[in-house]
């Protein structure tokens, strides 16, 4: 009998960690940071570069969001982010894809804009700046001077 | 990182000589929707004016500068883009000051690229593509230099009443408004409005 209860209780223990450990990851691989649901809007870029879902969106170095989605949609990126509540986003932001540290993990910087008007859930970034491949761009200059 | 900075001085340079190449070079249209039309009106406006031999020289240059600027102010909306570069903080303004910072804003951006623009030397444009959505249109055109660089502009347009006016202008992907906004609200958040207004009116007055 006292056998059966300690390999009982390792049982049961071992069930309520794996449990746990289930919770956490589903928790952790939402990657939740915001609390609360957020809401959608997306964008279009010519490129989307590297971005993943998952990436971050950033205002002024502060996570606010992140990529939900990205599609191919006529021939662009369609990049859907959770925005968190609470962060307005104006009609005129613009949303560019930036590099972050050394890794060059990409990411969406939105700038704020000054419209009156504020994207619904479900709306649209209408203004987007793809990333820039500074190694093109320098090369292309760069030969254009050396004459 | 200093190499860095040279190469964004020399890209920065580039693309302010071919920014204003472009407002002036001929035009090969594509596909010609207003939009288009309208850009290609202002670039042969501008064309016109700086070709013509009638307006040659340093002693023409206050009538012939009037005249470039009379054609850009028909197709830019200046304070839209001023409103877009101000962002958040343009609500704060008055009226006034609304209007003071549009005309400054707008006299920066000439003074930073008027003096290229008659350095036209044959760059040709092309018109790759135009979408309209709505009130909103976007006219993309490449420019070929006498090198043989081909520099992808995008012209964005706003529908004003029955006219199509540019509020930003994307050189590479890299949008004009957004780099005066960055730039703005740094200067503002860390001085002042009245500080960015000072530096830019000593930024148009030097030479």
């Amino acid at each position: 009998m006292k056998r059966f209860d300690i390999e009982l209780t390792v049982g049961l223990f071992i069930i309520a960690g794996i449990l746990c450990l289930g919770y956490l990851s589903v928790k952790l691989g939402r990657m939740e940071i915001l609390g609360g649901k957020g809401y959608e809007v997306y964008a279009l870029f010519s490129n989307s570069g590297g971005l993943k879902d998952g990436s971050s969106v950033v205002i002024a170095g502060v996570d606010v969001g992140r990529v939900k989605s990205i599609a191919l949609e006529d021939y662009q990126a369609r990049v859907v982010i959770n925005v968190a509540d609470g962060v307005e986003l104006q009609e005129d932001a613009i949303a560019s894809i930036k590099t972050k540290g050394l890794i060059g993990e990409k990411f969406i910087e939105i700038t704020p804009g000054g419209s009156e008007t504020v994207i619904p859930p479900g709306g649209r970034i209408r203004e987007t700046q793809p990333p820039i491949d500074f190694e093109q761009v320098i090369s292309k200059y760069v030969f254009g001077k050396v004459d | 990182m200093n190499g860095v900075f040279e190469a964004m001085d020399l890209i920065r340079f580039c693309r302010n000589l071919l920014l204003f190449a472009l407002i002036f070079a001929m035009a090969t249209p594509v596909c010609a929707g207003v939009p288009t039309e309208k850009i290609r009106e202002t670039t042969e406006k501008i064309l016109s004016i700086v070709t013509d031999p009638d307006l040659e020289g340093p002693e023409k240059e206050e009538g012939r500068r009037a005249l470039i600027r009379g054609a850009v102010d028909e197709r830019f909306n200046w304070e839209e883009m001023s409103r877009r570069a101000l962002a958040r903080h343009w609500r704060k303004l008055n009226d006034t000051q609304k209007k003071d910072f549009t005309a400054l804003f707008a006299k920066l951006l000439e003074r930073t690229y008027l003096d290229k623009v008659e350095d036209y030397s044959g760059e040709q444009v092309t018109y790759v593509n135009e979408v309209i959505d709505g009130e909103y249109a976007l006219v993309e055109v490449k420019i070929l230099t006498t090198k043989g660089t081909e520099i992808p502009v995008h012209y964005k347009l706003r529908k004003k009443g029955e006219d199509w006016r540019v509020y930003d202008i994307a050189i590479e992907g890299v949008s004009l408004v957004n780099n005066y906004r960055v730039q703005f609200n740094d200067i503002i958040t860390k001085s002042s409005y009245e500080a960015l207004v000072k530096k830019l009116q000593e930024k148009v007055a030097e030479k």
